[in-house]
């Protein structure tokens, strides 16, 4: 039997082009990862890390369990669409195969089988009939929601959704008229041959009935025609879209099992990140920038958007806060914060060899211990912090180094997230070289953006970096500060480095705990508001940090406690400023507040 | 070195003279960032400098000169500062001083 | 005519309003949230430009009204105000036919400047604390030793965007030229520093007065702003600045720093513009109709203002600016 008609072509075309163009793109950025990324990738792969991969694929690919998590109507809508259209395909392939057995059939035969199918006379096997029908129903019904989140998107539970691209326009013209038409072309060749399911057949039947077979037979090829070609267009303009997400995604997820993630350096490597952002626009309403500032056009999915067709602007690179929220809620898990670095870094990293020189021969250090104590340069303006840690040392019976009291060099994360990545690194050697050299064995800070960067970029083997909330803790465990525990009620701010970027939520609520009662905000840990005056971002106003700073510090005087506590002085800067009825304190101080 | 010699040196004084300057760079600037011309010149950035309080850079004065379209040496100037963002938390009139810095070296820098 | 008006905080401006009124034959209510009248005056010295005590301006206005038939209620803190009258702390309801608004103002909370460790290191005072040492006949240092060197620093809580401070509190300026002149005839050996953004000498005399504080008194003026301080480790305060006009980076060790605190406006405003339909300005001072002929009126027929509710203003322009007030309240009693 023959399987070709010529609206077939329009069909096989997009294909065509869009399997070469992709397989071309992946090999391009796989080729051009950095030698390092391309073993991790070789090691991997016979490894249980390829299985993990391929079960986290069904998982995320097929059900969108992520989406489901932070939104279920959304959730559906993709899985509709992409779970649905996947078991189109397999119970189609399947079908074709039971009624021609295990023969080859082109790739046009199984997609377009009900047209091919009547001398088959598919009544004998029903089941396909119902199923198909059932299926199709299925992804209609994500169709619908996406028309639905369109039009109105406060309905599917999103405040707002994101703005496209020409090429997107394309594709989710072609892909929302794809499945109708599909319904149409089938259910009128099911009408002319009075076969198919509930649905193909029934409206099949009732066409027939309404305006006659011979209609239904001159509108037969044009209905097949439009169906090809809504196909055809949508395959053609998928690698120029955002449905470039649903092959993406596959090849992100085993890089990502095998440890390649983004750099602080762009790679090719990061394409796999950025074309694999669905544009959702899940990470839109998240952003404080957004729901505070109502500034809608810098959000991730836009500045991946942005980015991958070659347009992104510095402000768009530079207005964030990296606070990270948009992160924990991004569905392909995208590392947003590390793209956008690499970006800065992009724009803006232009090596000056001699431009911290003055560092030479520089210690303004004082005392001697193994226990050293890096203030952070914000910290010195939160002199509250400073003398209350000094109690606490006293009280713990601490011999303490003091790194930076008089004056010392930036820890160098705020220049790095500027995108000034190879001077910052002149200060990270610079303070290692530092602690090294006065041979402290652990590293307190009580600034947790200096904390994130002693981490995860200084190479401090033998020393441990802790924050001052671990290390009050660990002097409470240990018997070795007595604190009275009193009546006073406090609200914790997650501080965006120490919470989200540093997994830290557990320690500072045990302190709080230790001397007082602990009451949640209604945004708490992973979901944390950012007081506002990251230093990351460097665009928006003092006037915007005070009305981000209001609206969290409103929402944890809400809580009705008698202090806000954070941990963070860059925090608790920001917050007094957003509050004048309630106290805000860092830690520490409520802490030497309770000593015994 | 010309470029080090930035405004510093007591033995080379002169005249800040408007009507030579070309404040093209300096209006570029004010136009992105307008909230520079807010500075009263307080001190209170310079006074608690990371990098002001381990060598002579004075931030205040930099981009003072360069408003008044004194370019030589201020980007080599602004380089050593560490973007810590210390002043941003003192100064007076809100100004976003990393910003500012930002701002100079691109204007004046190569990128 | 036998309408009652009530006047809202019984501090300079309020008791000139309550004298001006009663003495027009108009029955007033005078209510103050204090055990005592005077408000802020209470607690401050001498007053620029002439030095003058302030208890006997204070002195005078007690006087004055113990024999004019106001009524007073001290202890008496107003919550609530409409045209109408106005709700005390304690529920009960004053009826009136006007109400003058004279609340005055709040001092700027000097531990907000964390950065000047006020309430964190010994030896650092408010011009407040100055005030109170001086009445109280003795001022030192924590360990009740004499001040050798002294730095005063402008513009703490005015002027200043980082707590929402824009405004400036006008009063300060010569109010730290004072106390620095002050303190430095109380220890002709100390050296007196003033570390100012901008110093504003705007009433008559007072351009005088610093003049003499600079040449007879030889206080230094530093321009520069301080922006952090430490403690030492004899219990001084080393504080950092820059000498704006050298250009170089200043610190120095003092013996007192006193911060020279500006004037917020009152919680209480707020809720009183939401109780009666007043307009804010967006410094939280209430708002006159307009600056000049209805200086005295809020937006709300009915309802007045005099002194430093509606801005900083010195006790002269309060008590000035009481008698306006009067006079518009008798002029929309007569109309009403």
């Amino acid at each position: 039997m023959r399987f070709y008609a010529p609206f077939c072509l329009p069909f096989l075309i997009g294909v065509a082009v869009m399997f070469s163009l992709i397989v071309w793109k992946y090999v391009v950025w796989f080729a051009e990862l950095p030698r390092a990324d391309k073993k991790r990738v070789l090691y991997g792969i016979p490894t249980p890390r390829t299985l993990a991969a391929v079960w986290e694929v069904i998982r995320e690919c097929l059900l969108h369990r992520r989406i489901f998590r932070v939104n279920p109507l959304l959730g559906y809508m993709h899985m509709s669409l992409a779970f649905g259209w996947f078991l189109l395909i397999v119970v189609g392939w399947t079908e074709t195969v039971a009624y021609l057995g295990l023969h080859w059939v082109p790739l046009q035969g199984h997609v377009f089988f009900r047209y091919f199918a009547p001398p088959l006379m598919l009544r004998d096997k029903p089941f396909f009939d119902f199923t198909m029908d059932l299926l199709l129903l299925f992804v209609l019904s994500g169709v619908a929601l996406a028309w639905l989140k369109r039009f109105w998107s406060r309905a599917m539970g999103m405040r707002r959704t994101t703005r496209h691209v020409p090429g997107d326009r394309i594709a989710l013209s072609a892909l929302w008229f794809i499945f109708p038409a599909r319904l149409f072309a089938e259910s009128i060749t099911c009408g002319i041959y009075g076969m198919g399911g509930f649905l193909t057949g029934g409206l099949g039947a009732l066409m027939a009935s309404a305006f006659g077979r011979s209609t239904l037979v001159v509108f037969e090829q044009g209905a097949w025609w439009f169906y090809s070609i809504a196909l055809g267009v949508f395959f053609v303009a998928l690698p120029f879209s955002r449905y470039m997400h649903i092959f993406t995604e596959i090849p992100l997820i085993f890089l990502r099992r095998y440890g390649v993630r983004p750099h602080e350096k762009e790679s090719s490597g990061d394409q796999f990140q950025i074309q694999a952002c669905s544009r959702c626009g899940i990470c839109i309403d998240p952003c404080q920038l957004q729901s505070v500032l109502g500034i809608d056009n810098v959000q991730s999915v836009y500045f991946l958007r942005d980015r991958r067709y070659g347009m992104l602007t510095r402000d768009v690179a530079q207005n964030c806060l990296m606070c990270g929220r948009c992160q924990v809620k991004c569905p392909v898990g995208i590392d947003l914060n590390t793209l956008r670095l690499n970006s800065r870094d992009t724009m803006r990293n232009t090596p000056d060899e001699r431009r911290y020189e003055y560092f030479a021969g520089l210690d303004r250090s004082e005392g001697a211990g193994k226990v050293g104590y890096f203030a952070g340069c914000m910290t010195l303006l939160t002199p509250r912090t400073l003398s209350a840690m000094e109690r606490i040392f006293a009280a713990a019976g601490e011999e303490v180094w003091w790194a930076d009291r008089n004056g010392g060099v930036c820890c160098g994360r705020p220049l790095k997230l500027s995108g000034e990545t190879d001077s910052a690194r002149r200060m990270m050697e610079y303070n290692t070289q530092l602690f090294r050299r006065h041979g402290i064995r652990t590293l307190v800070t009580s600034c947790p953006i200096c904390l994130k960067v002693f981490r995860e970029e200084y190479r401090l083997d033998g020393i441990r970096v802790v924050h001052h909330s671990q290390y009050i803790l660990e002097m409470i465990e240990q018997g070795r500060l007595r604190l009275g525990r009193g009546m006073a009620t406090y609200t914790y701010h997650d501080p965006c480095e120490l919470g989200r970027g540093s997994g830290i939520y557990e320690e500072p609520r045990r302190v709080i705990e230790a001397v007082g009662a602990l009451l949640e905000p209604a945004h708490t840990r992973e979901e944390a508001l950012c007081c506002g005056s990251s230093v990351a971002n460097t665009v928006i106003s003092d006037a915007d940090q005070v009305r981000i700073a209001e609206s969290v510090a409103g929402e944890l005087a809400a809580t009705g406690a008698d202090a806000i506590v954070t941990a963070c002085p860059l925090c608790k800067k920001a917050l007094v400023r957003g509050t004048s009825s309630v106290e805000v304190c860092d830690l520490s101080e409520i802490v030497a507040k309770n000593l015994r | 070195m010309a470029a080090m010699n930035f405004g510093f040196g007591i033995n080379r004084p002169r005249v800040i003279d408007l009507d030579r300057n070309n404040l093209r760079k300096s209006d570029e600037i004010l136009r992105e960032m307008p909230e520079l011309q807010t500075c009263i010149g307080c001190g209170a950035c310079t006074a608690l400098c990371t990098a002001g309080n381990l060598t002579s850079f004075n931030f205040r004065r930099v981009h003072t000169l360069v408003r008044r379209g004194e370019y030589e040496g201020a980007y080599e100037e602004m380089n050593k500062c560490m973007l810590c963002g210390k002043c941003r938390l003192a100064c007076p009139r809100g100004i976003n001083t990393r910003g500012v810095v930002m701002l100079i070296k691109r204007k004046l820098g190569d990128f | 005519m036998a309408r009652r008006v009530i006047i809202v905080g019984g501090g300079v401006a309020g008791i000139q309003t309550a004298l001006t009124l009663s003495q027009r034959g108009i029955p007033t209510l005078l209510l103050e949230r204090e055990s005592e009248l005077g408000g802020k005056l209470t607690g401050w010295h001498k007053l620029f430009p002439s030095f003058t005590p302030a208890h006997e301006v204070l002195d005078e206005l007690r006087q004055r009204l113990n024999g004019s038939g106001v009524e007073v209620r001290t202890q008496c803190e107003v919550c609530h105000v409409e045209r109408s009258g106005v709700t005390l702390a304690s529920g009960e309801r004053l009826a009136a036919d006007a109400v003058v608004v004279t609340t005055g103002f709040t001092l700027f909370d000097a531990r907000v400047k964390e950065e000047y460790g006020y309430g964190i290191y010994d030896n650092v005072y408010t011009t407040a604390d100055i005030e109170r040492m001086l009445n109280e006949g003795r001022v030192a240092m924590r360990d009740g030793s004499a001040p050798r060197r002294i730095a005063f620093l402008h513009c703490v809580g005015s002027r200043d965007e980082k707590v929402c401070q824009h405004h400036c509190s006008k009063v300060c300026c010569i109010t730290g030229v004072k106390q620095a002149m002050e303190l430095k005839e109380m220890f002709p050996e100390a050296d007196v520093f003033n570390f100012y953004m901008d110093i504003r000498m705007f009433g008559p005399g007072y351009e005088e007065m610093y003049r003499d504080a600079q040449q007879r008194l030889n206080i230094h003026f530093v321009r520069g702003r301080i922006s952090e301080a430490s403690p030492t480790l004899d219990g001084r305060v080393q504080i950092k600045a820059e000498d704006t006009l050298t250009g170089r980076p200043l610190k120095m060790s003092v013996d007192m720093l006193i911060l020279i605190i500006g004037m917020r406006s009152n919680a209480s405003n707020a809720v009183f513009a939401a109780d009666a339909g007043l307009q804010c300005q967006p410094s939280g001072f209430l708002a006159p109709r307009d600056l000049f002929l209805h200086n005295t009126e809020s937006n709300v027929g009915g309802i007045f203002y005099a002194g430093a509710v509606t801005a900083p203003k010195n006790i002269g322009e309060s008590l000035s600016e009481a008698v306006v007030a009067a006079d518009r309240v008798t002029e929309y009693l007569k109309r009403a």
